[in-house]
């Protein structure tokens, strides 16, 4: 091709033509990617055949990861397992009295009438990837419609609440982090049982409540638990610890800062509650789009 | 024999055609690059993007638009991203890259990260600007970090991506035409 003459009239549509083409067609792929969820289709398409790349790209990272473990001393692992020995000696006996208290529980309830609590299924998952968007704090876990996970399942770690699955492909799910910015969860403040809504803060790596009254009963190292009132997490996961507080000009609380518990930014190893979705009430329209931000809770 | 299409660079004025092959590979390894699990560290290269634009600049007639707003759609799936983001980016690049094939190559290699850097900050800017109109914020200025670095990736993929058809080149050089 190179060494044939050049074409005397230019080949094909010109430069311009074809990056107005491709630019509107990506601006319009955008637009419709934020306001609705008709792409799923495109998406899951793409990166259910992109996984085995994927997978091919974390290999070597797999692969120094397991070599160092193999390298590590036999003094280093004696030692922990001494160490683990010893957490479990000390957890066995919490662990009968949760049994114990389960028992109490159950039957509590059962004389107040209350409706058992189902115990939820649970897969652990490892961390895939981390995305590398500059506008949303998300995870990629190695499970996905294989393992039957569910957009709107949450995701926790030994601490507490990491987030919730957004987006689940065959071979892996996207959990989007409590710090994002389009995160809401229903929590409740343990000491003083208000319960509020708490959002993600991108921008602190953290959380945050806002719009909260005067006169709520709130400080500052107040622990906060998710509420349940969604029937999309389970009540009493631990999500945070209220940090400072922002008051306004009528001593209104204009936002408190939260501290997540979860270690969000370090976990390798998470476990997806794989709660029923389908028992969740349907979104409501929501004709006041407000700016275009999707919420934590969506499906 | 046109001139034009066989002067590259000004330090090698006589190049054989590309493989075809060859091109397709570097993408190929580019986008493993890409992929890699980088994580949240700063200022990673784009190699997707460097690749993108080399081939634009140096094959105009072979990698264009199309190829870059395919890549930046494969690569929106992965990042998670808004999709369209990174396709309206790729497809600046190139748009970008071609606009200059004729003058960068005459630089020196200096001369030519001159070119390219701009470029990328840009297309970045409008991509930026884009997402503004959707709704979401402005994110953390490190973004264009990793376009510096990008930028200074442009002799490697000089050398690298050129490599096959200097070594021909030089192999005939004592044929006479």
């Amino acid at each position: 091709m190179d060494r044939s003459p050049p074409p005397f009239h230019k080949q094909g549509h010109s430069a311009n033509a074809r990056v107005i083409f491709f630019a509107l067609l990506s601006i319009a792929l955008m637009v419709v990617d934020s306001r609705m969820n008709t792409l799923a289709g495109l998406r899951q398409g793409i990166g259910n055949v992109l996984y085995p790349a994927q997978k091919t790209a974390q290999a070597p990272r797999d692969l120094i990861a397991g070599s160092a473990e193999y390298m590590a001393e036999v003094t280093r692992l004696r030692e922990e397992n001494g160490e683990l020995r010893r957490v479990e000696a000390m957890n066995a006996r919490a662990l009968l009295q949760v049994e114990q208290l389960a028992e109490e529980n159950r039957q509590l309830r059962a004389l107040a009438g209350a409706r058992e609590r189902a115990t939820v299924r649970s897969v652990l998952a490892e961390v895939f990837y981390e995305p590398r968007d500059p506008y949303s704090k998300r995870l990629v876990l190695d499970k996905g419609l294989n393992h039957q996970i569910a957009a709107g399942q949450p995701v926790i770690d030994a601490l507490g609440l990491v987030g919730q699955v957004t987006r689940v492909f065959q071979f892996s799910s996207e959990v989007t982090l409590v710090t994002d910015r389009d995160f809401a969860v229903p929590v409740q403040i343990q000491r003083s049982g208000l319960r509020t809504v708490a959002f993600g803060d991108a921008a602190r790596d953290g959380m945050e409540l806002r719009y909260l009254a005067s006169t709520v009963d709130i400080r500052e190292g107040d622990r906060l638990v998710t509420s349940g009132l969604d029937k999309l997490y389970p009540a009493g996961l631990p999500v945070g610890v209220v940090g400072p507080i922002e008051r306004g000009g009528n001593n209104e609380i204009v936002r408190a800062r939260v501290e997540p518990t979860a270690n969000v930014q370090h976990d390798r190893m998470l476990v997806i509650l794989q709660v029923d979705t389908t028992s969740v009430p349907p979104l409501p329209p929501t004709d006041d789009d407000d700016g275009g931000r999707k919420r934590g809770s969506k499906r | 024999m046109n001139r034009r299409h066989h002067v590259s660079s000004r330090h090698d004025y006589q190049l054989p055609p590309v493989n075809y092959g060859f091109i397709a590979m570097t993408f190929l390894v580019a986008m493993m690059l890409n992929l890699l699990p980088w994580g949240r560290l700063p200022a990673i290269p784009d190699f997707v993007a460097l690749v993108v634009v080399f081939w634009s600049v140096h094959q105009p007639r072979r990698v264009g638009i199309g190829v870059g707003f395919v890549l930046g759609l494969i690569l929106d799936v992965h990042n998670s991203a808004l999709l369209g983001e990174r396709a309206l980016l790729y497809s600046l690049l190139a748009y970008g890259a071609w606009s200059m094939h004729r003058r960068a190559p005459w630089f020196s290699i200096g001369g030519q990260i001159l070119h390219i850097l701009p470029l990328f900050l840009a297309a970045q800017a409008v991509v930026i600007v884009a997402r503004l109109a959707t709704g979401a914020p402005l994110p953390a200025p490190q973004i264009f970090l990793q376009w510096v670095s990008t930028a200074l990736l442009w002799p490697v993929a000089d050398l690298l991506l050129l490599a096959p058809q200097r070594r021909a080149a030089a192999r005939d050089e004592n044929r006479s035409l």
